[in-house]
C-alpha cells in the first residue's frame, strides 16, 4: 500500500511538472503558422491532455492511500466517508481539493479544443493553461514538508513553491523540446527548423535563469529542512538530497554540451544544422530521463521525515572543529598558512579566466594544486575523533529532573574513578593509567553530548561500556549531569553583578508546581520575564525572603519573577513560611528536590540566588550579599541589553 | 465567442469568486464572535470552581490571595486576590492551605462564596 502511494505521488508529481513545463515551453517557443510547428503544438497539447488525466488519477490514488494510512486500515482507501474525511478535515486535504479543482479546470479547458488560430486567442489560451497548471503545481508546496516548518511557515512555503515552479518550467519543458527537435530534424520538418532553433535558444537562456533560481530556492529549502552538515550526511532525507545533487551533475554536463551545440544549429539548414539538431535532441532526451529520475528521488523525499526531525548518524570517524586548536596551539600556524595557500589557489583559478585560452590550463592546474596543498595543511589539525552519535541530540532535555537522576547514576557507577566532583580523582583513580578523565568544563568544550553518550555506551580506554547496564534514558541523564558539572565549573566566573552581554551558562530548565496548580517550567518564562531562582533554607533565609516580598510589587513591573525553592523540599513550604512575611511569588511545593540537586552543582550554599535572563541564560549568582538594590540594578541592566545570542536549544550540544 | 474573452471571463469569475468567499467568511467570523460574546454576557450570574493554595488572608482589605488552577471559562492559573462575600471565610483558612473554592457572580464581578480545605497536604 505504501509503495502504491509512493508510485502515485511520483506519477502525480511528474505529470504536474511535465504539464507546467509543456505549457511554459509552448509560450517560450511562441506562435507559428508553419505546418510542422502546428503539428508539434497539437502533439504537445495531446501530451498535456494525457498528463492532466494522469495527474488527476494519481492524485485520487494518493488521497486514497493517505486515507488508508491515516485511519490505519487498507479498506479506508475505498470508503467514500473516509476519503471525505481526509479531504475535508486535514490541511493537506484542503490543498488537495484546490489542486485537483485547478487540474480539472485545466483538463476541461484543454479538452475543449478551442480554435486558437488567431494570435490573441492563442496567447490567451496558452497563458491561461500555464496559469492553471502553475497554480496547481505551486500549491504542492503548501501541503508538503514546508507547511510544517515553524516559525517562518510562510517563507518556507514560498521558497518551496518557487522551487517546484522553477523545476516545473525547466524539467517539464525538456520532453516538449525533444519532440520539437525530433520533428524539425526530420526531412519533412525543414519548414519548422528556424522556429526550433529560436525556441531552443530562448529555452537555453531561460534555463540558465531557472537554474540560478533553483539553486537559490533549493538552498533555502535545504536550510529549513536539513539545516546542518551532520543532518545532510547522517539522515535518510539528507542522503536523498545528496543523491538528487549527484543526479544533477550529469545534467549540468549535458547542459554545458548543449550550449556548445547551440551555435551549430544555425548553420545552413540541411547539412550543418540537422546533425547538430539530432545530437541536441538526443542530449535533451537523456536530460529529460535524468530529470524524471530526480523527480523519483523527490517523491521519496516527500514521504521521508525531514532531516531536522531525525537523529543524524555521523558516518565518519572524524570531524572538523575549531575547538581542536585550543588543545593544540602549536598547529595554529599550519592552519593559518594552509588556509591562505588555499585562498591563493582559488584566486589563481579565478584569475585564469582572464588569461588567453591557451594559457588557462596551466594557471588553473596550479590553482588546483595550491587548493589541495593548502587544505592538506590546514585541515588535519582541525580534525578530532567523532562517532556515529556525535551529532545526536539528547533524547532527554537538559532539565533539573534529568540532572538529578543522572547525579544518582553517577554516584553509583562513575564516582569511584572520576571522583565525586568529576575531577578524575576518585578513590579507584590511583590504580589507573592513564588516569580517568576530568569531566569539568575546561575539558568538556571539545566534546559534544553525543560524544559523551558514545563513550558511556561503548566505553573508552579503560572505562567499561555501560550500554548493557544502563538504558538509553539513564545514559542521557548521565550526559546531562556531566554537562551540568561542566556548567558548574564555568558558573564560577559569575558574580552577584550581571556582566553585560556575556551569557555563559545555560540555566537548566525545571518543572515545578505551587500547591495544586498545574506544573509550570522555567522555560515558560522565556522571552517574557527574567527569573530569580531563590534556593532558601529556613530560618536563616527568612529576612531575605521578607526583603524580596516587600519589594515584589517593584520587581514585577521590572519584568522579573521570583521562584522560591526550599532546600529541604518540604511539601508544606508555604505553610512553614507562615503569614509573615507576606510572600506572594511562587514557592515551589513540588519539584524542589530536583531543582536543589541541579542548581546545587552551580553554587553550593544554604541560600543561593540565580538570576536567569529572558533568553534562559544564567547571568548572576549571589550567595552572600543578597541585596535587593543590586537585584534591581541587575534586572535593569538585563532590560537594557539587546538580545545578543539566540535562546539555547532545549538540549545541550 | 473568441477564446481570449472566455479566458478573461474565467479568470474574472475565479478572482471574484475567491474574493467574495474571502470577504463573506470574514464577515461570518466577526458575526459568530459577536454572537458568542453576547450569549456569554446574557447568561447572568455564574458559578466557577477551582483549586488553589492560600497565600495571604487580608480581612482588613476584604481579600484572600490564592494561587489557583485554571478557572475554566474565566481565567488561567495565576496568583490573584478575591473578595469574600462573608467575613466568616477569613476564619476558616490559613496561609499554605490547599483549598477548593467557589466563585459566584457576573464576570468580572466575582466573589468568593465557599472555601473548602483539601486534605492532600
Amino acid at each position: 500500500m505504501n509503495e502504491l502511494g509512493l508510485v502515485a505521488r511520483f506519477v502525480h508529481l511528474a505529470a504536474s511538472i511535465l504539464t507546467v513545463g509543456s505549457a511554459a515551453f509552448l509560450i517560450i517557443a511562441g506562435h507559428s503558422d508553419r505546418a510542422t510547428a502546428r503539428r508539434w503544438q497539437a502533439q504537445v497539447q495531446r501530451l498535456m491532455r494525457a498528463l492532466v488525466v494522469m495527474a488527476l488519477a494519481a492524485g485520487v490514488v494518493a488521497l486514497a492511500q493517505q486515507a488508508a494510512s491515516l485511519e490505519q486500515r487498507p479498506r479506508a482507501a475505498v470508503e467514500p466517508a473516509a476519503l471525505w474525511r481526509v479531504a475535508v478535515e486535514t490541511h493537506a486535504g484542503a490543498v488537495w481539493i484546490v489542486r485537483q479543482s485547478l487540474l480539472l479546470l485545466l483538463g476541461g479547458f484543454i479538452f475543449a479544443r478551442a480554435d486558437v488560430s488567431r494570435r490573441v486567442d492563442w496567447r490567451a489560451a496558452r497563458a491561461y493553461g500555464l496559469l492553471l497548471a502553475g497554480a496547481a503545481l505551486a500549491l504542492l508546496g503548501a501541503a508538503g514538508h514546508a507547511a510544517a516548518v515553524e516559525p517562518g511557515t510562510a517563507a518556507a512555503v514560498a521558497a518551496d513553491m518557487f522551487h517546484v515552479l522553477a523545476a516545473g518550467v525547466w524539467a517539464g519543458a525538456l520532453p516538449a523540446l525533444t519532440l520539437l527537435l525530433a520533428s524539425a530534424w526530420s526531412e519533412a520538418g525543414a519548414d519548422a527548423r528556424p522556429y526550433a532553433v529560436v525556441a531552443a535558444r530562448r529555452f537555453s537562456r531561460t534555463a540558465v535563469a531557472l537554474m540560478v533560481a533553483l539553486a537559490f530556492s533549493g538552498t533555502l529549502v535545504a536550510v529549513s529542512q536539513i539545516g546542518s552538515i551532520p543532518a545532510l550526511v547522517g539522515t535518510r532525507y539528507g542522503r536523498l538530497l545528496l543523491l538528487k545533487l549527484a543526479l544533477l551533475v550529469p545534467i549540468a554536463g549535458l547542459a554545458a554540451l548543449n550550449r556548445r551545440l547551440l551555435p551549430q544549429l544555425s548553420g545552413e539548414a540541411g547539412r550543418v544544422g540537422r546533425p547538430a539538431m539530432r545530437r541536441l535532441g538526443a542530449c535533451v532526451a537523456v536530460e529529460a530521463i535524468v530529470a524524471v529520475a530526480i523527480l523519483g528521488v523527490v517523491a521519496v523525499m516527500g514521504v521521508t521525515a525531514p532531516a531536522r526531525h531525525e537523529q543524524p548518524v555521523w558516518p565518519f570517524t572524524f570531524r572538523l572543529a575549531w575547538e581542536s586548536l585550543a588543545y593544540a596551539p602549536e598547529s595554529r600556524p599550519f592552519v593559518l598558512v594552509g588556509s591562505q595557500v588555499a585562498v591563493l589557489g582559488v584566486a589563481a583559478a579565478i584569475a585564469s579566466r582572464l588569461l588567453r585560452r591557451r594559457a588557462r590550463p596551466a594557471l588553473l592546474g596550479g590553482g588546483a594544486v595550491l587548493v589541495v596543498a593548502g587544505l592538506a595543511m590546514a585541515l588535519p589539525p582541525l580534525a578530532t575523533d567523532a562517532y556515529p552519535t556525535t551529532y545526536q541530540r539528547p533524547a532527554v532535555p537538559y532539565q533539573a529532573g534529568s540532572i538529578a537522576t543522572g547525579a544518582m547514576t553517577y554516584r553509583e557507577h562513575c564516582a569511584a574513578c572520576h571522583g565525586a566532583g568529576g575531577a578524575g580523582n576518585g578513590p579507584a583513580a590511583a590504580a589507573l593509567s592513564p588516569p580517568p578523565s576530568d569531566l569539568r568544563a575546561h575539558h568538556a568544550a571539545l566534546h559534544t553530548a553525543g560524544d559523551l553518550f558514545w563513550w558511556i555506551t561503548h566505553g573508552r580506554r579503560q572505562m567499561p561500556a555501560f550500554g548493557e547496564r544502563l538504558d538509553v534514558e539513564a545514559r542521557w541523564d548521565l550526559v546531562n549531569f556531566i554537562r551540568a558539572l561542566a556548567a558548574g565549573d564555568t558558573a564560577r566566573e559569575l558574580t552577584p553583578l550581571v556582566q553585560p552581554e556575556r551569557p555563559l551558562v545555560v540555566a537548566p530548565d525545571f518543572a515545578f508546581a505551587v500547591g495544586p496548580t498545574p506544573p509550570r517550567t522555567l522555560k515558560d518564562y522565556r522571552g517574557r520575564r527574567s527569573v530569580l531562582v531563590v534556593l532558601y533554607t529556613l530560618p536563616a533565609s527568612r529576612a531575605r525572603l521578607s526583603a524580596l516580598a516587600a519589594r515584589y510589587d517593584v520587581l514585577v513591573p521590572l519584568g522579573v519573577e521570583i521562584i522560591a525553592v526550599p532546600t529541604d523540599a518540604a511539601p508544606d513550604a508555604i505553610k512553614q513560611l507562615g503569614a509573615e512575611p507576606r510572600v506572594l511569588f511562587p514557592v515551589v511545593t513540588d519539584g524542589a528536590a530536583e531543582i536543589v540537586a541541579a542548581y546545587g552543582l552551580l553554587a553550593r550554599a544554604p541560600h543561593a540566588e540565580f538570576l536567569v535572563d529572558r533568553q534562559g541564560y544564567l547571568r548572576a549568582i549571589d550567595t552572600r550579599s543578597r541585596d535587593t538594590d543590586t537585584l534591581v540594578a541587575n534586572v535593569e541592566a538585563l532590560n537594557r541589553e539587546r538580545v545578543v545570542v539566540a535562546p539555547p536549544a532545549e538540549h545541550v550540544h | 465567442m473568441a477564446v481570449w474573452r472566455v479566458v478573461v471571463l474565467l479568470v474574472l469569475t475565479l478572482a471574484v469568486g475567491v474574493g467574495w468567499g474571502y470577504l463573506w467568511w470574514g464577515r461570518e467570523a466577526t458575526r459568530l464572535t459577536r454572537e458568542l460574546a453576547e450569549a456569554r454576557a446574557a447568561a447572568g450570574p455564574r458559578e466557577y470552581h477551582a483549586e488553589g493554595v492560600i497565600r495571604a488572608v487580608l480581612p482588613e482589605m476584604n481579600i484572600v490571595v490564592i494561587t489557583h488552577d485554571e478557572i475554566t471559562g474565566y481565567m488561567p492559573a495565576m496568583t490573584m486576590g478575591f473578595r469574600a462575600v462573608s467575613p466568616k471565610i477569613y476564619e476558616t483558612v490559613d496561609v499554605g492551605d490547599a483549598v477548593r473554592f467557589t466563585l459566584r457572580g457576573t464576570p468580572p464581578n466575582l466573589a468568593l462564596v465557599a472555601v473548602e480545605k483539601v486534605t492532600s497536604q
